[in-house]
C-alpha cells in the first residue's frame, strides 16, 4: 500500500495504482474533471498510464459555480 | 445588430452570466436560457462526492451555443491565477479566462499587480485574459497594451449590489479603449446594465442579481431587455444635457398678449 494525498486529504492505495484507477475510489466521471498530480496536470490519455506513487499530491478539480 | 467581439469570438447577446449561488442547476439552467447569454463563467473546485449537484460541466455540456469562461477565483497571486487558468482550459476546451486575482475576502477587491503580471503571461501564451479590475483608466490602458482581449472594471464591489459606483471612471476607460470594457460586478438591477450599456459599455457580466432574486429566470430575462435596450440607445445616440429647460412645444402666443 502507499499513502497520497488526494484533494487535500490522505488516501491509501494499492501500490502500482494508476491515476484511472482513482476514478472508482472517489466516484467521478473521468471526462469532467482535471486531474493534477504533484502541480503537474495529467491529460486523459495519460492516466491509466500514470502510476502513483507513495507522497503524491494528486489534485480532482471541477467546475462550479462562479461569477 | 452588432456582434459582441471578443478577440475571434463573436456574440449576439451582450449579457455575460455568473453560475454561483443559484439555489440548483436546474435553477441556474433556466436562467441561462432565459437570459439568451452565450458566455457563462464558472469556477474550478475540488471534486466533492457530496456535493455532486456543484459540479457544472454535465448540466452546462446539455446547453447548445454556451461558451465558457472559466475565472481565477480563488487565487492570490498571479502565480496562481496562472496554474488555474492552464487547468480551466483543460477541462473547458475553452481560450477565455476571467483573471480575478483579490487577496482579501472583506472587500474582493482585485489585485492590480498580480492582476497585470497573471495576464500579461496569459494573453502571451493565447488565452482570451478578461482581467477584472477596479475601474482604473490607467490600468485598464496598461491591459490593453499587453494584449487582454477585454477589460472587465468593477462596477462596485463583488456581490454588493450597489450598482455603478465607478461610473465616472469607466466612463473614461471606455472613452480610451479600443478593446470591449465590460462591467463585472456590483449590478442589481436591469436598470444599472441599461445604464451601463448606454455608457458605451460593449457587455455586462451579472451573477448574483440574477442568481438570488425572487425568480432567477425572470430577472435574467429582465437583463437581457435592458442590455439590449441601452445597447440601442448607445448606437441611436443620447441627446445632450442642457442646464436649461428646452420648449418641446411651439412658444407661440397667440393664448394672450403679455403686457
Amino acid at each position: 500500500m502507499i499513502t497520497i494525498e488526494l484533494n487535500g486529504k490522505e488516501q491509501r492505495l494499492k501500490a502500482g495504482s494508476s491515476v484511472s484507477n482513482l476514478f472508482s475510489i472517489v466516484g467521478c466521471d473521468d471526462k469532467n474533471v482535471a486531474i493534477v498530480v504533484n502541480e503537474k496536470i495529467i491529460r486523459p490519455e495519460n492516466r491509466s498510464i500514470l502510476l502513483l506513487e507513495e507522497g503524491d499530491r494528486v489534485e480532482i478539480l471541477v467546475f462550479a459555480g462562479g461569477g | 445588430m452588432s456582434l459582441l467581439k471578443i478577440g475571434s469570438y463573436t456574440f449576439v447577446s451582450r449579457l455575460i452570466l455568473g453560475t454561483g449561488k443559484f439555489s440548483s442547476s436546474t435553477v441556474m439552467l433556466d436562467a441561462i436560457k432565459a437570459s439568451g447569454t452565450q458566455l457563462v463563467t464558472v469556477a474550478l473546485r475540488r471534486f466533492n462526492r457530496e456535493q455532486m449537484e456543484d459540479d457544472l460541466f454535465g448540466p452546462l455540456s446539455t446547453l447548445k451555443g454556451i461558451t465558457l469562461m472559466p475565472n481565477t477565483s480563488g487565487a492570490s497571486t498571479a502565480a496562481e491565477a496562472i496554474r488555474a487558468a492552464h487547468i480551466a482550459r483543460e477541462l473547458s476546451g475553452s481560450p477565455f479566462i476571467k483573471v480575478e486575482i483579490h487577496p482579501n475576502p472583506q472587500h474582493l477587491m482585485p489585485d492590480p499587480i498580480e492582476t497585470y503580471e497573471a495576464s500579461r503571461i496569459l494573453a502571451k501564451e493565447g488565452f482570451l485574459v478578461m482581467p477584472y479590475i477596479a475601474a482604473d483608466p490607467v490600468l485598464a490602458k496598461r491591459l490593453e497594451d499587453i494584449g487582454c482581449a477585454s477589460v472587465m472594471p468593477l462596477g462596485s464591489a463583488i456581490g454588493s449590489g450597489q450598482g455603478l459606483g465607478s461610473a465616472d471612471m469607466i466612463s473614461i476607460i471606455i472613452r480610451e479603449s479600443r478593446i470591449p470594457v465590460i462591467i463585472d460586478a456590483g449590478l442589481r438591477s436591469p436598470s444599472e446594465a441599461a445604464a451601463a450599456m448606454e455608457m458605451g459599455c460593449e457587455a455586462v457580466l451579472v451573477n448574483s442579481a440574477v442568481a438570488v432574486a425572487g425568480d432567477p429566470q425572470e430577472m435574467a430575462s429582465a437583463f437581457a431587455g435592458a442590455v439590449d435596450a441601452g445597447r440601442k440607445a448607445f448606437r441611436a445616440g443620447l441627446m445632450q444635457k442642457s442646464g436649461y429647460a428646452v420648449a418641446t412645444s411651439p412658444l407661440t402666443l397667440f393664448l394672450g398678449t403679455p403686457s
